[in-house]
């Protein structure tokens, strides 16, 4: 019987494949910023990189361009999104972790899902056709008429309340990034042991003092990666603010004013550059854009990694 | 039924390394006697395993692991660089604690390692597999249902599929760990009847947490600690009088 | 009020605003696909699917070369991005095991599921469109693919490390070379969990708009050839919705309705799966 040592070239040959169709992940994060940048120089060189994000410039004709107008657009919508989402998000996931009924749980679960997985030009659609209809007849008239003249947060409810504004986006926004919170938290809670929970109550503390002081403080790196995740999300959303915002170039102090976010300036006007330093601008905006999420979204990583390590034992 | 004979596979020196140079096996000397079975007993963490995973190179696998010394088996040294480890394990079979059926029919399972060797000839495999599962006790309880998942069958048909596995490819060692550890006592038996059965037609290293098991199936144990062969002797003579105080506190259950 | 009333009534509130919170989620989500239902189903109709659009302002007319567009886009982009997902889930899973690189990359991937897929479109547009001259189906594919790749590559990951070591270990017991052992047994066993990871990952792709926006972009006609611009059901809803026409619109909800019973279905599909098969 030979002993003879024979180094199969088939597994080799998998495992070098296998590994390059890994790479590609590296690949296309180096290629896309690459390639971002790359087209972007143009724009970049004129205008120089901070003078272009806080600039409130954006003109085809005169050929200048600024990020300002569009980042004022993303960062409002996404912030009013989160504001509105992260109570509801939080909400859900400890109705369906400590309130509902066995049953309840799992459909709860689903129904969460399925509002992920409804695409976004559909959650737009819907915007368009039936939320700014009612935002415009009755929830911003209404707002305008008990908050209008309050000093100071007055301000944000001025203006003819067309429906096509940053309110409208930031509610369809805030919609679409709940599930994101809402299963990352319920999985953190859930994550909780019993004994503690348990210790609790056998002090005679209350459904809400335990959730309070035991399972929020114990899974908050959850619910933060979690909260980031969705943060990372909205910045990223084109279809479903691109119906409802209108692309109003300005920085807006009202939130019935239409405005603009990178994503829905990329969408409205990227086939419509016709000279280098309009297309070089926008492919500035992406720059920005990825940028951002990829840090954002690093951020939740981060996050989420350190809850999985301290409370996977 | 004792004596000893021919060895089968037998390891000299042998010192083995885990990875960051823990030296986990010191300086063992066992042989395995051919168509015997041989146990290997200790405490937890003695290294029973670990040696036994040496003998089919199952630590290969494993980045920086290191061995010294010799593994004999067939007049060569199965722990030169140059051995073909694909061979050797179609010579030397291994069942697991846990039964580990494939996601495959029973057929597919035991027709498996046969596959693996060239065999595709429908006929012969048939054949392999029936006398395979004959040879583990399972051929009355499956022959009906060879298509089905391997899954269907409960814990202890499942090991004795992992033993029928083993055997098709008709190897000339068989290494079991701990293979009764997670089963029932009446799955249990079974097993150790089939082990007794089978050395007629293989060699069979066992090792076992459970001496009363060594006591009832081998015909040469080994007790092991720390990495060392403390004793090595015929079944009878390490149960009754052992040479060694070591062995004697640990049968006595001095310590566990 | 003693401390004991006030904190069960602070208890009570809490609850029940939670409660309202999730009846506040599901409103939403029947809200949605009720109006989904409601427009999209009425509009639907044989023509809808066996014609073509027809010249602006005139009515009748239907949305057969988007059907079929976002059909062929959404086959290609699987061809595609599947394979590479798996692969490269594979290295992760298995040859890479444990190693750092196998985390790096298992990260990236995680942060790319989430990147923004208009910043893709941008991408894809720079290296395939701008370079060749024209829009293709091939540069949609290529983006819907882009997206998938993570996708598919962690989910193949985590599917492969569900499967115990020790199957391994025994199909190596009985000579098996590594890549065998995982083309033969690993895949086998995590084939379920696998096909789940594709399904859903096409759910997630089918019902994407902005990364065709400048890759494919639109046509007007009926058209397979994917080295022209496409049609896709995403990108006309988004023209359609957006313009004067009122018949636009009834044919953009059918569309829609289209699009959201069959990312639906997948994604229920999908699920489904999974409880049955790791129950």
């Amino acid at each position: 019987m030979t002993f003879l040592r024979k180094k199969d070239p088939f597994d080799l040959a998998f495992a070098m494949l296998t590994g390059l169709a890994s790479v590609t992940v590296i690949l296309l994060i180096i290629g896309i910023f690459v390639v971002l940048f790359r087209e972007s120089s143009l724009a970049l060189g004129k205008f120089g990189f901070f003078k272009f994000l806080v600039s409130t410039d954006w003109n085809p004709v005169t050929e200048k361009f600024g990020a300002a107008t569009s980042i004022y657009g993303t960062c409002v919508t996404t912030v009013l999104a989160l504001l509105i989402s992260i109570p509801v998000s939080i909400g859900i996931a400890i109705f369906v972790t400590e309130i509902a009924p066995d049953f309840l749980k799992g459909p709860i679960g689903i129904a969460i899902e399925l509002l992920a997985a409804i695409p976004s030009i559909i959650y737009g659609m819907w915007g368009l056709f039936t939320l700014t209809p009612i935002m415009m007849k009755y929830i911003e008239p209404a707002l305008q008429k008990s908050l209008g003249n309050v000093p100071l947060v007055g301000i944000l409810f001025q203006g003819t309340p067309m429906g096509i504004d940053l309110l409208s986006a930031s509610v369809i926004l805030s919609i679409m990034i709940i599930p994101f919170t809402a299963s990352i938290s319920r999985d953190a809670f859930n994550l909780t042991p019993a004994v503690v929970k348990e210790s609790a109550y056998a002090v005679g503390a209350t459904k809400w003092e335990v959730l309070k002081n035991v399972v929020l403080p114990y899974s908050k790196l959850g619910v933060f990666g979690g909260i980031a995740l969705s943060l990372g999300r909205a910045l990223g959303e084109t279809m479903a603010v691109a119906f409802v915002l209108g692309n109003n170039h300005r920085i807006a102090t009202s939130l019935f004013d239409a405005a603009a976010t990178i994503t829905v300036t990329l969408a409205n006007e990227f086939t419509e550059a016709d000279n280098d330093m309009y297309y070089s601008s926008l492919f500035a905006l992406a720059l920005t854009l990825f940028i951002m999420s990829f840090i954002i979204l690093a951020i939740a990583k981060f996050f989420l990694l350190k809850a999985e390590r301290r409370y996977s034992r | 039924m004792s004596g000893s004979g021919e060895t089968a596979i037998e390891a000299r020196e042998l010192n083995f390394f885990y990875a960051g140079n823990v030296h986990a096996i010191k300086r063992v000397t066992v042989p395995a006697y051919r168509n015997k079975v041989t146990a290997l007993i200790g405490p937890s963490g003695c290294g029973k395993t670990t040696l036994l995973r040496c003998f089919n190179r199952m630590h290969d696998l494993y980045p920086k692991n290191r061995y010294e010394g010799e593994i004999l088996f067939e007049g060569n040294n199965i722990l030169e660089k140059t051995t073909d480890l694909i061979n050797l394990r179609s010579r030397i079979g291994m069942v697991f604690q846990k039964p580990t059926p494939f996601p495959m029919t029973i057929f597919d399972n035991i027709a498996y390692g046969l596959k693996l060797k060239g065999i595709t000839k429908r006929s012969e495999l048939s054949e392999r597999v029936e006398k395979a599962l004959k040879n583990s006790a399972l051929w009355d309880e499956s022959k009906d249902k060879l298509n089905n998942s391997a899954y269907d069958l409960s814990g202890g048909q499942q090991q004795r599929l992992c033993i029928a596995r083993a055997l098709a490819v008709e190897p000339d060692v068989i290494l079991f760990d701990e293979p009764t550890s997670a089963l029932d006592p009446i799955s249990t038996a079974k097993i150790e009847e089939l082990i007794i059965s089978l050395k007629k037609s293989v060699t069979i290293l066992i090792v076992t947490h459970n001496m009363q098991q060594a006591a009832r199936i081998s015909d040469w144990t080994g007790f092991m600690m720390l990495g060392e062969l403390i004793e090595y002797d015929m079944t009878d003579k390490i149960f009754t009088a052992p040479s060694e105080k070591l062995t004697e506190d640990y049968i006595t259950g001095r310590f566990g | 009020m003693n401390i004991q009333a006030r904190r069960k009534a602070e208890n009570y509130i809490a609850l029940f605003l939670s409660f309202l919170a999730a009846v506040f989620g599901l409103f939403w989500l029947v809200f949605i696909l009720g109006d989904v239902l409601i427009h999209g189903i009425g509009a639907l109709k044989p023509a809808l699917f066996l014609k073509d659009p027809t010249p602006v302002g005139v009515l009748g007319g239907g949305l057969r070369n988007a059907f079929v567009g976002q059909a062929l886009i959404t086959v290609f982009a699987t061809l595609i991005g599947v394979p590479i997902g798996i692969l490269g889930g594979t290295f992760l899973a298995e040859y890479a095991r444990g190693r750092a690189i196998a985390r790096v990359i298992s990260i990236l991937a995680d942060i790319m599921v989430s990147v923004p897929s208009i910043v893709v479109g941008t991408f894809v547009y720079a290296i395939m469109v701008r370079p060749i001259g024209h829009f293709s189906g091939w540069a949609g594919a290529v983006a819907l693919a882009v997206i998938m790749i993570p996708v598919v590559l962690r989910t193949t990951e985590d599917m492969l490390s569900l499967v115990p070591w020790t199957m391994r270990e025994a199909a190596f017991a009985l000579g098996a070379p590594y890549y065998k052992v995982i083309i033969q047994i690993v895949y086998r066993g995590a084939a379920t969990g696998i096909l789940t990871g594709i399904i859903l990952s096409i759910a997630r792709v089918a019902g994407e708009t902005a990364p065709l926006l400048f890759t494919s972009f639109n046509n007007a006609y009926y058209s397979l050839d994917m080295n022209g611009p496409m049609s896709s059901l995403t990108v006309i809803i988004f023209q359609y919705a957006m313009g004067p026409y009122d018949d636009w619109h009834v044919q953009a909800w059918a569309a829609s309705f289209v699009i959201t019973m069959a990312v639906l279905a997948l994604t229920i599909t999908g699920r489904l799966i999974i409880k049955w098969r790791y129950k």
